[in-house]
């Protein structure tokens, strides 16, 4: 397993998928407060073409709050592209058939799915946590992320939401044959999810609640609001893992 | 001991059988040869005793375990080619080599020597690029290595001479016979002179059944053995001799071939009184080609 985990960090490293989501979610994480930063000035700049045409704009004053509204309105487009770029991990080895020496040399194939989670899961959290961290940073920095109520709770949920599209993604990359399958399923199921959060009856229960991070922050609600959509999402997360693993020894590979 | 048996093996893909009731073992320390035509199903064969396939009826025993479907425990006695090898192309040669050898178990500095030995076998050492670049008969010596790295009890080759120069096809057989003291070679090819090279023992797989086998000795005394070539100096004279012996057959300018040997004293008083000017007359043996033209009916 040690030699596959090996081999992971060689394909992440060298095929430039480490450094694309690096960058990705470093940029991410610079872009939330420059945006909150840049609001009131670009209203400024604007003010006075807008009041010729009898607009009025009062003055706009940010704070960290509206740096994370950012992070949250960005952090779905992140995770998206995370998952775009590591859609092809298992299938691209499927459509080589780099897998068959692999396994005729004996390694048990559940130690290769476990290797390929664990790295996904890995380098989620850790650019996950890069980039609200860079925009904890920054928020720190410009005004003051006290304002924020529940700030670790919230990231969690949030970063709890990602686990739950990766276990999806490791799932659907065993169950497809190609990668284009796998973005259907994997998008499909998560969108499938937030379509039944139509339902009022649901949507407390349903791990897309915990991209609802805001009223978190600005304490509208408490935090056992979230606890059924946790561990919905670390029930479902967890199945998903077994189902891929099982499904896997039976691929044709 | 046999290394590999397959017993009553049946294969579909949907409405097609492709392995129909595939009987035959490998005896241990041999190099087994597993001949056959383009899409007769060596390659299915091969990937089901990988448990790569499920198997559609049947038994298949490696070192006397039964393979199972998916993950199987045999795997760990078999280095296996595939019949278009592909390796992951951002390593280079050795540390895919060294990726094998750590996935076997092997220890470190083991993995180190074997390394060298095998690139230096193969004719990569002098490669030092990842493996992107690689033609497809680079990728097959490489395949090669890794097949052999762990020392397999059964190293199974599909057509491994199939992508490689003349001279890579001669090293490779070399390899292969040399690996014939430690391990058990099955490997499969449309290429019959490759056999008779190195083979001991032999199956031909046609239309998914196996029309011959057995030691590449027997199997070749079996069969309708010689015949006889003549050829006459004057192109004429072969036209004389054949409506003197019409069972004789014309094989083109000149030469007549004789089936039935038995009769060669007839036909050379015939040529001594008719005083003919003979160019040649010559025994020939029944080649692994003819065997095989035979089996498979054509
Ligand atoms: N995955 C598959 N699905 C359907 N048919 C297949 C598949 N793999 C092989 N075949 C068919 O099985 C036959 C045998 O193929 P193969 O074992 O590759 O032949 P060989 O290796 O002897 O050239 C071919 O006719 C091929 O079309
Ligand atoms: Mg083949």
């Amino acid at each position: 397993m040690k030699a596959f985990l090996k081999k992971e960090w060689m394909e992440w490293s060298r095929t430039g998928r480490l450094l694309i989501l690096l960058l990705v979610f470093a940029l991410f994480g610079i872009m939330n407060p420059a945006l909150a930063k840049f609001t009131p000035w670009l209203m400024e700049t604007m003010s006075d073409s807008l009041s010729d045409t009898g607009l009025v704009v009062t003055k706009t004053t940010v704070d960290a709050m509206d740096s994370w509204i950012q992070f949250y309105k960005n952090i779905p487009m992140a995770l998206t592209v995370f998952v775009l770029i590591c859609s092809g991990g298992f299938t691209l080895e499927y459509e080589k058939g780099t897998l068959i020496p692999v396994v005729t040399k004996g390694l048990p194939r559940r130690k290769i799915v476990a290797s390929k989670a664990l790295f996904l899961f890995g380098f989620w959290t850790v650019f996950y946590f890069l980039c609200a961290g860079i925009t904890y940073g920054y928020n720190a920095y410009f005004w003051d992320n006290r304002v924020a109520e529940n700030l670790i709770f919230a990231m969690a949920c949030t970063w709890l939401f990602g686990v739950w599209v990766i276990a999806l993604l490791v799932f659907f990359s065993v169950a497809a044959k190609n990668s284009p399958q796998v973005l259907l399923g994997t998008g499909g199921a998560a969108t499938g999810v937030y379509l039944l959060g139509m339902f009022p009856k649901l949507a407390p229960v349903l791990p897309a609640k915990l991209m609802e991070g805001l009223p978190l922050l600005q304490g509208g609600t408490g935090r056992e609001d979230y606890y059924a959509s946790m561990a919905a999402a670390g029930g479902l997360s967890i199945l998903c893992m077994v189902l891929a693993m099982v499904c896997f020894d039976w691929k044709r590979l | 001991m046999e290394m590999l048996v397959l017993s009553h093996v049946e294969k579909h893909f949907g409405e097609k059988q492709v392995l129909k009731d595939v009987t035959f073992s490998v005896p241990e320390h041999s190099v087994f040869g597993f001949a056959g035509q383009n899409g007769a199903g060596k390659t299915t064969a091969m990937k089901m005793v990988l448990g790569l396939l499920p198997a559609g009826g049947g038994e298949i025993f490696v070192n006397g375990m039964q393979v199972r479907y998916g993950n199987t425990p045999t795997n760990r006695f078999v280095g296996y080619l595939p019949d278009v090898p592909e390796f992951y192309s951002y390593m280079t040669p050795a540390e895919y080599l060294c990726f094998c050898g750590e996935i076997a178990g092997m220890p470190a500095k083991e993995i180190k020597n074997r390394c060298e030995e095998l690139l230096c076998l193969v004719g990569l050492e002098k490669e030092h690029h990842r493996i992107k670049g690689f033609s497809r008969g680079m990728k097959q010596r490489l395949g090669v290595a890794q097949a052999l790295f762990s020392r397999p009890k059964l190293i199974i080759c599909d057509e491994p001479t199939s992508a490689l120069d003349p001279a890579g096809r001669k090293e490779l057989l070399d390899v292969l016979v040399s690996s014939k003291e430690q391990a058990t070679v099955l490997f499969s090819t449309h290429i019959l002179s490759d056999v008779e090279r190195i083979c001991d023992e032999i199956a031909v797989l046609h239309e998914g059944k196996i029309v011959l086998q057995g030691a590449l000795e027997e199997v070749r005394k079996e069969r309708k053995a010689a015949a006889t070539e003549l050829e006459t100096e004057r192109a004429e004279d072969a036209g004389k001799l054949l409506s003197a012996f019409p069972f004789l057959k014309a094989q083109g300018r000149g030469r007549l071939l004789l089936e039935e040997t038995e009769r060669l004293p007839e036909i050379l008083h015939f040529l001594a009184d008719a005083d003919m000017p003979m160019l040649r007359i010559e025994r020939r043996e029944a080649t692994l080609e003819d065997l095989y033209m035979e089996v498979v009916g054509k």
